[in-house]
Parts: C-alpha cells; sequence; structure tokens
C-alpha cells in the first residue's frame, strides 16, 4: 500500500459534513488514538509488542496521512528511532537491539519514502540506500523466491515486501537497467505463477491453498514487476475475481477464505487485489463501507477487526485504507498496490 | 499491536486501580529483567543451558518475540558445533545413553544432538496448543527439524518427522482449518518421502486422510483443496489406465454431489466442483488433468451430466445461489463446446432465467452479474 502520487480528496473531514453520524470518520479520534500509541509505557501489552514498533509507526503513519494528518507525528523522532533500528548489514529489526528482519527493513523503507527520507539515509549511512537493497537482494533463494532473514522462512509475502522495498528505493533491476541486476526478477516472478491454484488464488507456497493475504501479495508484486494484466487475462481476472468477490458476507465484511469469519485486515487485502485487477465493482461498496465503519471505535478512536472488538493500530490502517479506496469522502487517496 | 477476536470493554483506557497499576508495574519489570538476561548473555557468547533457559522463560511468555528466537538457535547451534569435537564418551554420557545411541544407529555425538533437539520441540508443544497461529513457533520447529535431517542418520531423522505427523494431525483435529498445520503437513511428506530417497510415498495415505477430514466435517476447503492436490500424483503412482482414471473422476463426483446434497449452501464444497470441472476446461493455466485422453466428447458429455445433476437440486433449494453460479458458469462453457444447436441442452431462456434469480437472491454481488450478463450475451 502506498499513498496515491498527486493531491488526494483534501482530508481533515470537511467533506464530511453531510453524512449521517454513524457514517463519518471520527477524524481527531484517530488522530489523538494513533499519537497517544507511544506513550503507552506503563502498560505491559506496550512491551510485549515491541518486536513490531517499525511496522506499528509505519501503519501509524500511514493511518495519520489517510487522515490528511501527516505531521501527527514529528519526523525527526521518527527518523531517530528508525535509524536506531538500522543494523551495518543495511537490515532493519523491529526496535533497537531486535535483529534484522526482511519485514521491518521493508516498513523502514515504506516510512522514509513516506516521510520523503531518503536523503536522511544516505547521510547517516555511506550509500545507505543501496545497502538496504543489497540486505534485501541477498535473502533471495535459488527457486526466486525470498527469505524473511538468515534463518530462512520463505514466504511470498517476503517476495511481495522485497519487491515493493526494492521499488521504492529506485533498486529494481528495470530501474537500474545499466547496472547488474541486483535481484533475478524472472524467477521471482516464476515462484508467484506456481502458487497460483484452479481458482485462481494464490498460496503461501507452491501447493497451498487460497488465501487472501497470499491473492494480495502475489498480484502486487506482479502488479509492481508489470506482468499482472498479461499473465492473468481477462479470464483469469474474472477467475480470480469470482473468488475474491464470494469473500463478502451478508454483514458486508469481507473473509480471507471460504466459510471463515469476516475481518476489517481481510477486507483491504481482497479489495486492493479486485483494485489491481478491475473487479472492485464486484463487490457491494456501501455494505463494506458500512461495516468497517461499524468496527471503528467512536469514543476512543481506532478500528478494531470486527464491530464491538477491541481496536488497534494494524486494523486501523487496514480499516482507512479501505474506506480510502472505496471514495469515502475525507481521506487522503491510496494506492492498491 | 494486532489482535483479533478480542471484546472492547467500554472505553479501553478504562482508569485503572492503584493495585492493578502496581501490578502490571511489576509484570514489565519481570519482564523486562528477563528480557535484559537473555540479551547480556548472547552480547557477551555465553550460549550455555543457562541461557537457553532464559530464552525459554521468554518466549513462554512472548513466543512473537523473534529475535529471541534468534539467540535460542544460535545457544543450540554452538551446542551441536562441539559435539563431534566430542570423541571419546566424557562423564557427561551414561551408559544408557550410550547404549541408546548404538541401537539408533547414532554416535555418541549425534545421540546428544537427538536429545537437544528432541528437547526443544517437547519445549514447543504446550506454545504451539496455546498460539497455534503464531508463525515463530512452526518457524523454529522447521528448523529444528532441517537440523536434526542435517546432523542425525536418517533413521533418526525419518522417526522425527514421524513425530511432526502424529503432532500435525492432531492440531489438525483441533483446528481443521489451520493454514500453518497444513503448510506444515505438506512439509512433514515432503521430507519423510525425501528421506527415503523416494521409495516411500505418502500418497494414498494422505489421499485418505483427506476423506476422513472430509466425513468429519464437509465445509473443510483446506482438506478439499489438499484432495484435489494429491490427485494426479496419486493416478501416476496406481499407473491408472484410462478406465481407472474415469472411475475416479466418476467418484469424486459422485462424493461432491453427495455432499452438495447435504448443504448446497457451503462455499468450499462449490470450490470442489469447480476443482472437477476445471480438469476439463483447456483455458485454465493451473487446471490438473484428470481423465486422460480427455475428448470434445467427454468435455460436453460431463458438462451436460453436471447441468442435469445440478439443475435437479434447485428442488428444495431454489432460494440458493451457488447453484444458479455453477448452471451459469457451466452452460456458457458447454455453449462454447459447439454443440449442434438442437441438440443443445440448455435454453436461452432458462439462462436468462438463473440470471434473473441471481441476482435477486445475490444483490451483493450485482456488479459481477452485470458483467456476466455482457460476458454471456444474453
Ligand atoms: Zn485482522
Amino acid at each position: 500500500m502506498s499513498l496515491a502520487a498527486g493531491p488526494g480528496r483534501g482530508g481533515g473531514g470537511g467533506a464530511q459534513g453531510q453524512l449521517p453520524d454513524e457514517m463519518k470518520v471520527v477524524v481527531e479520534k484517530h488522530v489523538a488514538y494513533i499519537q497517544s500509541l507511544d506513550t503507552r509505557r506503563e502498560e505491559l501489552e506496550y512491551h510485549l509488542t515491541e518486536h513490531l514498533r517499525i511496522s506499528g509507526i509505519y501503519w501509524g503513519l500511514t493511518a495519520l496521512h489517510l487522515l490528511g494528518h501527516p505531521d501527527a507525528l514529528p519526523r525527526d523522532g521518527v527518523l531517530d528511532f528508525l535509524f536506531s533500528c538500522l543494523h551495518a548489514d543495511g537490515g532493519f529489526g523491529a526496535a533497537p537491539g531486535h535483529d534484522p528482519h526482511m519485514l521491518y527493513t521493508v516498513s523502514s523503507v515504506q516510512i522514509l519514502a513516506m516521510v520523503d527520507g531518503f536523503d536522511e539515509l544516505e547521510k547517516r549511512m555511506k550509500d545507505g540506500k543501496l545497502k538496504v537493497a543489497k540486505y534485501i537482494a541477498g535473502l533471495q533463494q535459488p527457486n526466486g523466491t525470498f527469505a524473511g532473514d538468515e534463518w530462512g522462512e520463505t514466504d511470498t509475502r517476503f517476495l511481495y515486501c522485497a519487491l515493493n522495498a526494492l521499488s521504492l528505493l529506485g533498486f529494481l533491476p528495470s530501474q537500474q537497467a545499466d547496472q547488474p541486476p541486483l535481484i533475478d526478477v524472472p524467477a521471482a516472478t516464476a515462484y508467484v505463477k506456481a502458487c497460483q491454484n484452479f481458482d485462481g488464488g494464490f498460496g503461501t507456497e507452491p501447493g497451498a491453498e487460497s488465501h487472501s493475504g497470499q491473492v494480495f501479495t502475489c498480484c502486487g508484486a506482479l502488479s509492481i514487476t508489470g506482468e499482472l494484466d498479461s499473465y492473468l487475462g481477462e479470464e483469469g481476472k474474472d477467475r480470480l475475481g469470482a473468488w475474491l468477490s464470494e469473500r463478502q458476507l451478508p454483514s458486508g465484511g469481507l473473509n480471507g477464505r471460504p466459510e471463515k469469519l469476516v475481518d476489517v485486515c481481510y477486507s483491504w487485502w481482497v479489495m486492493s487485489s479486485m483494485a489491481m485487477i478491475g473487479r472492485l465493482h464486484w463487490i457491494d461498496k456501501a455494505k463494506l463501507t458500512a461495516f468497517i465503519l461499524q468496527c471503528q471505535d467512536p469514543e476512543e478512536g481506532g478500528f478494531a477487526d470486527r464491530p464491538g472488538d477491541m481496536v488497534d493500530v494494524f486494523h486501523t490502517v487496514f480499516g482507512l485504507a479501505g474506506l480510502s479506496l472505496l471514495g469515502h469522502p475525507g481521506l487522503v487517496e491510496v494506492d492498491p498496490a | 499491536m494486532a489482535s483479533h477476536g478480542i471484546p472492547r470493554v467500554s472505553g479501553t483506557l478504562v482508569d485503572k486501580s492503584e493495585q492493578a497499576k502496581e501490578k502490571e508495574r511489576r509484570q514489565i519489570e519481570r519482564y523486562k529483567a528477563a528480557e535484559a538476561e537473555v540479551i547480556d548473555r548472547i552480547r557477551v557468547k555465553d550460549y550455555s543451558a543457562t541461557t537457553l533457559q532464559a530464552t525459554s522463560t521468554l518466549l513462554a511468555q512472548n513466543p512473537e518475540y523473534y529475535t529471541i528466537w534468534n539467540h535460542r538457535r544460535l545457544v543450540l547451534q554452538d551446542a551441536i558445533a562441539k559435539e563431534p569435537t566430542r570423541t571419546q564418551p566424557d562423564d557427561d554420557i551414561d551408559a544408557a545413553d550410550l547404549t541408546a545411541a548404538r541401537l539408533a544407529n547414532q554416535t555418541p555425538a549425534q545421540h546428544q544432538i537427538a536429545l537437544l533437539l528432541t528437547e526443544d520441540l517437547a519445549f514447543l508443544l504446550p506454545l504451539l496448543k496455546q498460539y497455534p497461529k503464531c508463525y515463530w513457533i512452526w518457524n523454529h520447529r522447521a528448523w529444528l527439524l532441517a537440523t536434526a535431517t542435517q546432523h542425525l542418520p536418517t533413521s533418526s531423522a525419518v522417526t522425527l518427522w514421524q513425530g511432526e505427523m502424529g503432532l500435525v494431525t492432531k492440531m489438525l483435529g483441533m483446528d481443521s482449518r489451520n493454514f500453518h498445520g497444513w503448510g506444515y503437513r505438506r512439509t512433514a511428506v515432503a521430507a519423510l518421502e525425501g528421506l527415503s530417497g523416494g521409495d516411500v510415498s505418502l500418497v494414498e495415505p494422505e489421499f485418505e486422510y483427506t476423506t476422513k477430514m472430509i466425513r468429519a466435517n464437509l465445509s473443510n476447503f483446506s482438506a478439499w483443496h489438499n484432495r484435489g492436490r494429491l490427485i494426479p500424483r496419486l493416478l501416476v503412482e496406481r499407473q491408472a489406465s484410462s478406465e481407472d482414471r474415469r472411475k475416479l473422476f466418476d467418484a469424486e463426483f459422485e462424493l461432491i454431489t453427495t455432499a452438495l446434497y447435504t448443504d448446497p449452501y457451503d462455499q468450499s464444497l462449490w470450490f470442489y466442483h469447480q476443482y472437477l470441472m476445471s480438469t476439463l476446461d483447456t483455458g485454465n493455466k493451473h487446471s490438473v488433468s484428470i481423465l486422460e485422453p480427455c475428448t470434445h466428447g467427454d468435455r460436453v458429455r460431463y458438462l451436460e451430466q453436471e447441468i442435469e445433476s445440478i439443475r435437479e437440486m434447485l428442488d428444495g433449494a431454489e432460494d440458493c445461489k451457488y447453484i444458479y453460479q455453477a448452471l451459469l458458469e457451466y452452460s456458457m462453457r458447454y455453449l462454447e463446446m459447439e454443440v449442434e444447436a438442437g441438440n443443445q441442452k440448455v435454453t436461452t431462456a432458462e439462462r436468462k432465467g438463473w440470471l434473473e434469480e441471481l441476482r435477486k437472491i445475490d444483490p451483493l454481488r450485482e456488479g459481477r452479474w452485470n458483467d456476466l450478463e455482457s460476458k454471456m450475451k444474453l
């Protein structure tokens, strides 16, 4: 997910004036909720989730951008924290002292892109962008996929993460035509294609059941390499679109696999995949909008996985990104891939 | 930071009593102390049993802390690396262990490694039970098994992997859709087949396993999915004749049709039906083949048979959207098969009627039905 280039639809909630209360995004409360997250050190949960800190900042910052309050977290503070997680090999850990990992390296690159911080990276580390790109590239396996770290767990999530981060850094082979390629793109896309199933969906590895999270990462990967349209074709898009559209349940929410519960985070993965293949009109957007808004905590801010559940920053960003993609007034536009 | 299914208490920032705050402060202190203990020891490369125990304490409280799993592996790697240098059995290894090693065809060093890894596998069991969806636990388990395969005699690795099959069967018994569980099961199967050097195939028992899982709960798409994945290899290994293949194909249709009669509102079943039908579809890049050869006549015949059979399902289930979806999808493919107009088993009026019903029952996907209408050129 990245914020669309160019001016968004405003933000700040001005355009929401006409909506009934239950259809309004409580912008100020979400901003306050996100700002409060780093001040909760007296809660055990804060310490138990330190292994997610950088991703948490990425989710929070993206949410703030969507809400039209990009400066609600201080840029200097974010950058200082980010660089305190950077290792000499170019990888980022989740927090200071945590080992480097693909997931947090990608979150860091996404944060740097969002706050226009690549120059700062170069200042703090000589050839920093190249070093980070090389850390990511170094995790590619002979079969084209990517490991999360030196310990070797592979997953199509990491493959998408790698392509996404390299593209933001400007180090995809297609962006560096005069240089020897850092990664083997054909091997990576061949692996993605091998993860596709008869139902049009994708799994975590060849042979695994289709899952909407993996559909998102695989479509995202093919979209970054520019092959999504030609690879799927209209028939492929119809098949995948049908599988994705069946994720919508009568509540309006979307689930991740057949016969599972709806969840705001799946709403995002399903919906953005549908947008990438031009099939977003195959679900009921009004009902989905209403479902996501029911997951909002109108008192304290934040979104939960389902109505009435505890909010968290992860579901908050996916809820807001979903609403943005659905064209809800008052939010900045988002890019599905 | 990412929670699922935890009810919201009115106002998450409710004022806690001083007593509760104090309790939480102490919990945080204990947690930070346990964390510092591991980190300080690893910083000075103390890879002792005490450090291993310190990681256990911390991971039992927070199995999502991936860096600590990495630290744990450093300790284990160090212990493993030291074993082969121990040429003479020393005081650490008692006579019973030596006998056990000999019986298992292991060197004393291998026996110690096996004990170490087995102990770690046992440490993970209660954690997996408590956090069955935690990536890092499954990840560590896979690492232990890969390490065992690398260092131990094949027979010992096979024994360990067989234990994993037992474990994953138990896990899937508790949550039959667990994504990690099914993935790990495929890994275990591949490992056992690989370790046998190609002598052992688990395709038949795995196929049986999906039958068992489906019988227990029809709605288990994970099992249906795995079944569909196994069939092509099953047929090759059975050296199935074209007649055998047709028999299996027919048996699968019978199985799924019975299931559909039990619950036509279950998506999982319709996806398996789609899977069977996809094997007749030359336009699907990811379909497998069951019938061999599969002639034009076969395709027409099976499409007619299934359209007819699904049409009958409508009786008593007129409000079931999946039936209309299937009828429309399969009839579209059927009409592309260039069946002579006079012999066609589906009429345009009928297709229009199905689409109308579908629009009524399933307004959520109205946009899709509009596109389908133009695609069918009705
Ligand atoms: Zn979720």
